[in-house]
């Protein structure tokens, strides 16, 4: 793996050239805007996105107007991972041949969590098995943003969206606890797959270099990265980086590494001396104003089995 | 020198993808088509071929991988057969929507049920409204020759466009036949290298797919369509000049056989042509005034040609070797659309849908012969006596002998 050159602080970052520029119709707040300019930011000007249909597809492009000064291209919400692996592909053997001239460019795709953890697992799961140079970023805000709202495997337990209101035969709205790329992906199943890392919008030099470390791979990357949704979550837009942090304090949401493929050694990018009430951070969010204490009791056990089975050595709030 | 080689339809194809220094071919296995990728994969392990293989999860990623190979700039292939062709669906129309010239083979198969190897066209005709360019070969060595074909008006900058070269399961995808494979030269001189206007490119960013403005849609999709007319010039163009350079001489769009004082033709495509124009000269024998005239292009649909064509003659028998079940006239999708061209034109024969060779059966003589019988009472009646007819299993086949005596019994009066 060569060394990735680290941002150390934000005035650092004002050096860097913005490619994720203004031109786009997301709403105001909208976590996945902010963690894509973190990310080109980081990425540099030697890059191509593709982006698979979600939010940051259709907020960013609508009406023909385009916020990047880097390629970008679509892809279907179902085949990020597979159309990336065809222009990483094609960039090394066209590159080999002589064909052009280009230095091969940083290659990522800017996947929702309905787009990367649902249908397009797939092309992801199998693009990261044949180790193509991709770094595929899995924003995450928690649903199936652009469609309105509705559950995907991201939605935290006890949330409503369209799919999972809440009502009396189903009091908790959201009944299934969430799916974890991480493992799914960086566990062991991906021999290819060395670097993997949470991030989260609420810590930009943190999120910055993770990205930075994944281009430096010589195979394929992942980051999971947490962005926070105004409009999904139902909260003030103003709001969006004080949620992002309260999630990593609740230990809502965790911010760790997995370096050559370890997955037993993660090292904690930032951890939390001990970890805040999830309560703190279901109240500040209109999505879960419906639930019980047996629910909140719910959300904290599970909450506390995480930090406990990912190895966080850390003060837990009691789970009653 | 051009080399006179035996071989499959497959391996005719990747000698045509050798020729064309292709840079990306994604694979995933399913019969008959297969055993192109199995072609590709040995040539590039003994460096015969440098090419990067990409083992798709599916056909779904096949085609994505491929199509992401072509907005890079390079030239990709794939291919697929029945079911793995209906599996990729969804990114048919991205593909040419995008005007990425990639190229895919699909040899025919059967859908599921009943979980057949035997060719039916029905797997490349169900996505015939997508905006690729495609029609069948007969034979490996037209397969060869499409290929290039293909490639070329693709990629043309005018055109753009992605095309299948289609061909049947097995009777083009695994005889074992003679053709000819050309000359490295030959090829530079007929296909230029693929060198599209626009690619992903850091030094000149373009956004590729955007969202756009809802009265930007439709032109969009209209251009789609408008580019298939330029098709058909480029069609003719290029099929002339594959003439003059490889010395090959294909009609455009519709090879006739035996047509000049016939008042009886069958139309049909691929490779039942070949079986068709034996019986034919034992129907010429027994005095049917009968010839051939076989379709070379499906999309975009021959038309003009035809009307130029069909009106020579009195009656048309549609050859359909696939299901569109519930159809118009009960014929398939090649009577459904060979009805459609001629609806306006003066002087159009009587137009008589058959369905044959389903499940990879070959299309025997005898089945020829019974539907020129059938196309016969047409004649002589002067209107069709036999609406949409499948003429699917032989007498000696027990089966079809139960199934028709079962079929007697139901309706004795017919
Ligand atoms: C095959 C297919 N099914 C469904 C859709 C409808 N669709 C468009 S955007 C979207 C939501 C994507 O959610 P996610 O990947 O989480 O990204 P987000 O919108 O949240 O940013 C869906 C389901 C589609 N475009 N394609
Ligand atoms: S719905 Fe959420 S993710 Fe989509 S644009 Fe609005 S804030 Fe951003």
């Amino acid at each position: 793996m060569a060394v990735a050159e680290l941002v150390k602080s934000i005035a650092h970052t004002t050096d860097l050239r913005d490619t994720y520029v203004p031109g786009h119709r997301t709403c105001a707040g909208c976590g996945p805007a902010l963690a894509y300019r973190l990310v080109a930011k980081a990425a540099g000007e030697n890059t191509i996105f593709i982006g698979p249909t979600g939010c940051m597809y259709v907020a960013n492009t609508s009406y023909a107007c385009g916020p990047w000064a880097v390629p970008w291209t679509h892809a279907q919400i179902t085949n990020g991972g597979a159309v990336a692996s065809g222009i990483a592909e094609a960039f090394r053997m066209m590159i080999k041949k002589g064909k052009i001239q280009d230095k091969f460019p940083n290659v990522i795709v800017m996947a929702g969590d309905g787009g990367c953890s649902d249908i397009g697992l797939q092309a992801m799961s199998a693009m990261f098995y044949r180790g193509h140079k991709v770094l595929c970023v899995m924003y995450d805000n928690e649903s199936y943003a652009n469609t309105g709202i509705q559950v995907s495997p991201s939605t935290p337990y006890g949330a409503t969206t369209m799919f999972t209101p809440a009502g009396p035969a189903i009091p908790e709205a959201k009944k299934h606890q969430m799916k974890d790329p991480m493992p799914i992906f960086l566990a062991g199943g991906h021999p290819y797959l060395k670097y993997g890392a949470t991030a989260s919008i609420g810590y930009p030099i943190d999120l910055m270099n993770k990205i930075r470390r994944g281009l430096a791979e010589d195979g394929p990357a992942f980051v999971h990265l947490h962005s926070p949704c105004p409009k999904g979550w139902s909260f003030p837009p103003e709001r969006t980086i004080e949620i992002a942090k309260l999630a990593v304090e609740t230990g809502m949401w965790n911010l760790y590494e997995v370096e050559n493929g370890d997955w037993a050694h993660k090292k904690f990018s930032v951890m939390p001396k001990k970890l805040k009430p999830v309560d703190e951070y279901l109240q500040t969010q209109a999505r879960f104003c419906h639930l019980q204490p047996e629910h909140v009791a719910k959300i904290q056990n599970f909450v506390n089995n995480r930090a406990k089975a990912l190895g966080m050595e850390v003060p837990l709030p009691p789970a009653q | 020198m051009p080399i006179k080689k035996k071989g499959t339809g497959l391996t005719a194809v990747a000698d045509a993808w050798q020729l064309a220094d292709i840079d990306v071919s994604a694979s995933y296995p399913i019969r008959p088509y297969t055993a192109v990728m199995a072609e590709l994969a040995k040539r590039i392990a003994n460096g015969t071929m440098q090419c990067e293989m990409v083992h798709g999860e599916g056909e779904h990623a096949q085609f994505s991988i491929a199509h992401g190979a072509s907005m890079a700039g390079a030239r990709a292939t794939t291919g697929s057969s029945g079911v793995g062709v209906t599996y990729a669906f969804e990114t048919y129309s991205p593909i040419a929507g995008s005007r990425c010239p990639i190229q895919a083979l699909v040899g025919d198969r059967t859908l599921d049920p009943p979980g057949d190897f035997g060719s039916e066209h029905t797997d490349c005709l169900t996505l015939r409204d997508n905006g690729w360019i495609f029609g069948w070969a007969q034979d490996a060595q037209e397969s060869l020759d499409n290929s290039l074909m293909y490639f070329r008006i693709g990629e043309d900058p005018d055109i753009m466009l992605p095309q299948i070269v289609a061909m049947d399961g097995y009777f083009v995808t695994h005889i074992a036949q003679d053709y000819i494979m050309p000359d490295q030269d030959q090829v530079d001189k007929f296909l230029p290298k693929f060198n599209p206007k626009f690619r992903l490119d850091v030094k000149n960013p373009v956004i590729m797919g955007p969202q756009i403005e809802p009265e930007m849609g439709p032109p969009l999709e209209w251009d789609r369509h408008v580019v298939m007319t330029k098709v058909k010039e480029k069609i003719v163009e290029v099929t002339e000049e594959f003439g003059k350079v490889f010395g090959r001489k294909y009609a455009p769009f519709v090879e006739e056989y035996l047509t000049e004082d016939a008042d009886m033709v069958f139309v049909l495509q691929g490779a039942h042509a070949v079986t068709c124009r034996s019986a034919i000269k034992y129907l010429r024998e027994a005095g049917f005034k009968i010839g051939l005239c076989r379709l070379r292009w499906f999309r975009p649909f021959p038309d003009t040609a035809l009307a130029q064509i069909l009106t020579k003659f009195k009656v048309a028998g549609v050859i359909d070797t696939g299901t569109s079940y519930g159809a118009p006239c009960s014929g398939g999708v090649l009577s459904t659309e060979v009805k459609a061209a001629m609806s306006e034109v003066a002087g159009k024969p009587i137009i008589q849908s058959f369905t044959s060779g389903l499940g990879g059966e070959t299309i025997t003589h005898e089945e020829f012969f019974a539907m020129a019988e059938m196309m016969k009472q047409t004649l002589q009646a002067g209107k069709i006596i036999q609406g949409g007819t499948w003429v699917n299993f032989n007498d000696y086949h027990e089966g079809a002998s139960q199934i028709n005596a079962a079929k007697h019994e139901a309706a004795p009066s017919k």
